[in-house]
């Protein structure tokens, strides 16, 4: 059985990996011909991205980045958890603030920079708290959703066993409703990146959106391409990463879902 | 000789829901008493609010009128001493625990070594040893609701509530978990109250059964079973005193839904829908 399950997994990687190893070949390809400047020589861009990961711009623009993107992540999930459980839970708190969840979350995020950099200044918890709120939507608003599916017999169950309102939340109420508080921040991985850059785009010094807006200027087109490149990595790292989480977290849900199907 | 003591009893207990044209009761002055040891069977049409009755005497929601007893003292909540086995495991039981966990989820005061004992007493005594690191999800419905009855006797209850039980799974593993229940309930010496639509069920494990008329409930009948014990599948549905008894409580439960034929009829629902559970599912 594995064999066949394995040599599956393979051939559908290498299917992937064989057409962006294609569309690089075309780059090169296009690159060799039109001897454009904007267009630079896929080798070109590799060299930049290792000189950004291996010179002094790693700990300079894309360590500091990272860190306030999974601090603003951190920040941002817990604290929407935190909110969005408490607000499926306390009955008749949801009408007052539904509208000003719905509107804060239609709100795009680059016109919320300006703002936050008058009230907190250019400074590194000015970025935290931008990605943190850019995060913290989704999960609000799932993590309502699921408190209030919990099946009323489980709560039975639980209550007959005598357990405190509290108890209730973190037995019964949070791990009924990780599912979908998971899902929201698989959004916010995503949402934690754009928000990253876009915290840099104003009055920063250090972070990968400075080297990228930087390298447009001074039309280092292959240091710009590595730097796009590497938030596209980042931004797989990350989803891998969440992924394995997911499944560590939430295994159970997929077992329980397909017996109930069956 | 002194009187048992009564464990359980409700007095006067009315209930109503909110329904559409206003609200609606569902059960209305009913009163009983369970005696300490007794094996008490409750049993009446379907949707005549059996579900609504167990949770206002397992605590779990508030009567409109009248009161419930727990051990002689009114009842405002669920009792540490009463434990409560639901039809539906598959919703009872939490999926994201393992089987030893779910059992052991009443047993969190407890010291961690006691914890272990209690499970493993818990699991041998329904016959589960050697499943503690499964899922429920990958048991089968059977097994599920054993593990929900470990999960119930894990907490030495002085009580046993069980709402329809064995409703949801197949007949040879009914009679099966029957058994099982009656064993426990023996050896344990505990007090059993068992909900369910199923006459022959009820005369089988109980020592009385409480006939309720179809909705709004009221106590229709009390009938003591006064068959030997051990009860045992064959024989005892063989007596002709067992015979005797399902007939004469099947008569009751046909009279009361006949009884409620006019209510029904106002309410509007075809025939066909008042058997089926519309009643308890606007329960929550």
């Amino acid at each position: 059985m594995t064999r066949p399950a394995g040599f599956r997994v393979l051939r559908r990687h290498a299917a992937g990996a064989g057409l962006m190893l294609a569309l690089a070949v075309a780059w090169e390809v296009a690159a060799a011909s039109l001897q454009i400047r904007s267009l630079p020589p896929v080798e070109n861009v590799a060299r930049a991205l290792w000189r950004i990961l291996s010179g002094p711009d790693l700990g300079e623009h894309v360590l500091p980045s990272l860190a306030r993107a999974v601090a603003g992540f951190l920040i941002g999930t817990h604290l929407g958890a935190l909110a969005g459980l408490a607000i499926g839970v306390i009955r008749g708190v949801e009408p007052w603030l539904r509208p000003l969840l719905e509107f804060g979350r239609s709100l795009p995020a680059p016109a919320v920079l300006p703002a936050a950099l008058l009230v907190l200044g250019p400074t590194p918890a000015m970025r935290v708290t931008l990605i943190a709120v850019g995060c913290a939507f989704p999960v609000i608003l799932n993590a309502i959703d699921g408190a209030r599916r919990v099946d009323p017999l489980m709560l039975d169950t639980a209550r007959s066993f005598s357990l405190r309102p509290a108890e209730v939340l973190r037995r019964v109420i949070l791990p009924a409703a990780l599912p979908q508080i998971l899902a929201g921040a698989r959004t916010a991985v995503s949402i934690a990146l754009i928000m990253m850059v876009i915290s840099e785009l104003i009055a920063a010094t250090s972070g990968v959106g400075v080297l990228l807006f930087q390298s447009q200027r001074l039309f280092r087109a292959a240091d710009t391409y590595a730097v796009v490149l590497l938030l596209g990595l980042i931004g797989w790292l990350l989803a891998q990463l969440f992924v394995r989480l997911e499944r560590q977290a939430i295994g159970w849900q997929a077992g329980w879902r397909g017996a109930a199907d069956a | 000789m002194p009187e048992p003591a009564v464990i359980l009893a409700a007095e006067a207990l009315r209930k109503s829901f909110l329904a559409a044209g206003g609200s609606r009761p569902v059960i209305d002055g009913l009163g009983f008493a369970q005696r300490s040891g007794e094996f008490l069977a409750i049993v009446g049409p379907s949707g005549c609010g059996k579900t609504t009755l167990l949770r206002l005497l397992a605590g779990l929601a508030m009567p409109d009128g009248g009161r419930v007893l727990h051990q002689s003292a009114a009842a405002s909540g669920p009792a540490a001493w009463i434990s409560v086995v639901f039809q539906d495991y598959h919703r009872s039981l939490f999926p994201w625990l393992t089987v030893a966990r779910n059992v052991g989820f009443g047993l969190r005061r407890l010291e961690r070594n006691e914890q272990g004992r209690r499970i493993a007493a818990a699991l041998g005594a329904v016959g589960l040893d050697g499943f503690a690191d499964h899922y429920p999800w990958q048991l089968s419905g059977g097994m599920q609701q054993r593990v929900a009855l470990a999960r119930a006797i894990a907490c030495r209850p002085a009580l046993l509530m069980l709402d329809e039980p064995f409703a949801s799974v197949d007949a040879q593993t009914r009679l099966n978990l029957q058994d099982l229940l009656m064993r426990i309930w023996s050896e344990l010496r505990i007090s059993a109250l068992l909900v369910t639509h199923d006459i022959d069920e009820a005369v089988l494990m109980a020592d009385r059964v409480l006939v309720l008329t179809a909705r709004p409930a009221r106590l229709a009948a009390e009938i003591e079973v006064d068959l030997p014990r051990p009860r045992e599948q064959l024989a005892t549905r063989e007596h002709p005193r067992f015979l005797a008894l399902r007939h004469r409580i099947f008569d009751l439960v046909r009279g009361a839904v006949g009884g409620g034929q006019s209510d029904r009829a106002e309410a509007g629902p075809g025939p066909a829908q008042n058997f089926n559970r519309e009643g308890e599912s606007d329960e929550r």
